[in-house]
């Protein structure tokens, strides 16, 4: 075996304990010992191992989105930031856990079991691409890839203490991204370092004619680590920061917000009036795509399908009973039924207006001035295992203050800012369309000055 | 917005789901809860008659409803023994009794 895939698979295997790895070991070291072989040693990530969310379509392992109703299933095509990867020289360090069809914000919502947190056993990685961002935490990779739809980067990579970026809407091709929610969408990239999430994020978008979606630009260039926030006007929304805020998340985003200062940034509040609707928000319009997305698992084109069944509307519904896990049946119910007749108005249309107005809330506040907004990326540190599963809108609370840049479509970055009793805090840029290079700017300088592993 | 057993049954119906008798009542009131905090949206003053925000190229959001040339290198006129109006003639089924 070659060395860059014997040691991959090595760390990999070291961190079995986690559940965060759905690749099996021998797979594994077969699999990257070939791509070491065939990786283009050129390659801006020769030899990088990469971790890859279960919903991202590899031809090297199966394709399960952490569902029953997928188990086995393996993509006869792959996702265009796979390919991209590794055109770039990357190793595909398998596929990583998650809640399923990345519906959640604990990877407890797995057919294959519960992700452990990698500080804490009792706690939960976040979701849902909580086993990537546990892999990146325990060091058995660099960096991974997972996916967002209202916050399932940056928030286990607040949980764990690694750094995710969610890129602009249409940065990223979505080809080969399992559809969940298709507007809100989008491929993102976990790391130990800002600069090790962002070499990922670059290598993966650009244009791509398999995906409509995506916008013609040039890959991301990376922007190089600033002197200074000299030039900076970093605005803090004041809806991010509510009276009954965690006081120690509150301790560590001040603490941030005194460093950016000391580095020169201007600081300044700002109003985003209807972040409060921003949730019901959320879970009005991605349940509403879900059903619609994940009507084509029906037993027939995908995965296993029902037996003794009486004929094929049976079929499809005994499949489909069987093959999705409660949270996803759930949301397709929710999504069904603000869809359907006589409930279109009330939720749905509604929904979308509400979306129109907190886009239009960040293009107020960018309008007068501010380069990037610094909020908390989560309202509490990792919490235990169980602690959300029988209460749905306690667990969608925690993508509080996630969730609005997946509605306005727009880029954002977790970055560890310290500790609480052990637990790491992320605090969170939200930059202006298509301006990443700013906020990774912004990220590298407040990473450099920031004690992320100490109590705030 | 309370929703009924019955409720839960017709849309799982409408969204080709078996749900079993076990799990109804925790589906009934988790759905419930869902759509009460939901609605919450209704008593949002303001957002009447807002354009809905679709992000994207401008070219997915605008593009318009043109009909295209056909995109195969030679028609269906050419692939079918019969094809009249831009449609496939097929033989009429007692043909076959």
């Amino acid at each position: 075996m070659t060395g860059e895939g014997k040691s991959a698979a090595d760390r990999l295997v070291k961190v079995k304990r986690l559940n965060a790895l759905l690749t099996p070991v021998k797979e594994l070291r077969k699999s990257l010992n070939e791509q070491a072989s065939a990786a283009r040693p050129t390659g801006v990530l020769y030899g990088m191992p990469v971790a890859v969310k279960d919903n991202i379509c590899t031809l090297e392992f199966t394709t399960t989105c952490g569902s029953k109703i997928l188990e086995g299933y393996r993509s006869p095509y792959e996702a265009t930031a796979i390919t991209k990867l590794k055109a770039a020289g990357a190793l595909i360090a398998g596929k990583t856990n998650c809640d399923e069809f990345a519906m959640g914000s604990s990877t407890e919502h797995s057919a294959y079991g519960r992700s452990i947190h990698p500080l804490d056993k009792t706690r939960v990685p976040g979701g849902s691409s909580g086993g990537s961002a546990a892999l990146v935490a325990a060091g058995a990779v660099p960096a991974a890839l997972g996916s967002e739809t209202g916050g399932s980067v940056r928030q286990p990579a607040s949980f764990c203490g690694v750094v995710g970026i969610k890129p602009t809407y249409g940065r990223v091709s979505r080809y080969g991204l399992v559809a969940f929610g298709s507007s809100l969408d989008q491929i993102g990239a976990l790391g130990r370092s800002v600069h090790d999430a962002a070499r990922v994020l670059s290598v993966i978008s650009g244009r791509d004619p398999k995906d409509a979606t995506c916008e013609d630009r040039d890959p991301l260039r990376l922007p190089t680590v600033p002197e200074s926030l000299q030039s900076f006007v970093i605005g803090l929304p004041r809806e991010y920061f509510p009276s009954d805020l965690d006081p120690a998340v509150r301790r560590a985003c001040d603490r941030a917000i005194r460093l950016m200062k000391e580095q020169g940034a201007a600081v300044r509040e700002v109003s985003l009036p209807h972040t409060q609707y921003a949730v019901p928000t959320y879970y009005v319009i991605a349940p509403a795509e879900a059903s619609s997305n994940l009507a084509r698992f029906d037993g027939v084109r995908y995965g296993p399908r029902a037996e003794d069944v009486g004929d094929v509307r049976a079929l499809y519904r005994k499949t489909r009973g069987e093959g999705f896990g409660p949270e996803v049946r759930r949301r397709i119910l929710v999504g069904t039924y603000v869809l359907s007749s006589g409930y279109y108005d009330a939720y749905y249309r509604r929904a979308q207006q509400m979306r129109a107005l907190i886009a239009q809330d960040f293009r107020n506040a960018f309008d007068r001035g501010v380069d990037l907004l610094f909020t908390p990326t989560t309202p509490t540190p990792a919490f235990k295992a169980g602690e959300k599963l029988n209460d749905p809108v306690a667990m969608y609370l925690s993508d509080v203050f996630t969730v609005t840049a997946n509605l306005a479509g727009l880029p954002a970055i977790s970055v560890p800012i310290g500790r609480v009793k052990g637990l790491p805090v992320g605090g969170q840029f939200i930059g202006q369309a298509f301006l990443e290079d700013e906020m990774l700017e912004a990220a590298y300088a407040l990473e450099r000055v920031v004690p992320a592993t100490e109590e705030a | 917005m309370s929703v009924t057993r019955d409720d839960v049954l017709r849309i799982a119906q409408l969204a080709e789901l078996e749900v079993d008798e076990e799990s109804l009542p925790t589906l009934v009131e988790q759905m419930s809860r869902i759509l009460d905090y939901v609605a919450q949206l209704s008593a949002a003053t303001g957002n009447n008659g807002q354009r809905p925000f679709v992000p994207g190229p401008d070219a997915i959001r605008f593009r318009p409803d043109e009909e295209n040339p056909w995109p195969l290198a030679v028609g269906p006129d050419k692939l079918a023994p019969a094809f009249k109006g831009g449609f496939f003639v097929v033989p009429k089924l007692d043909q076959f009794e």
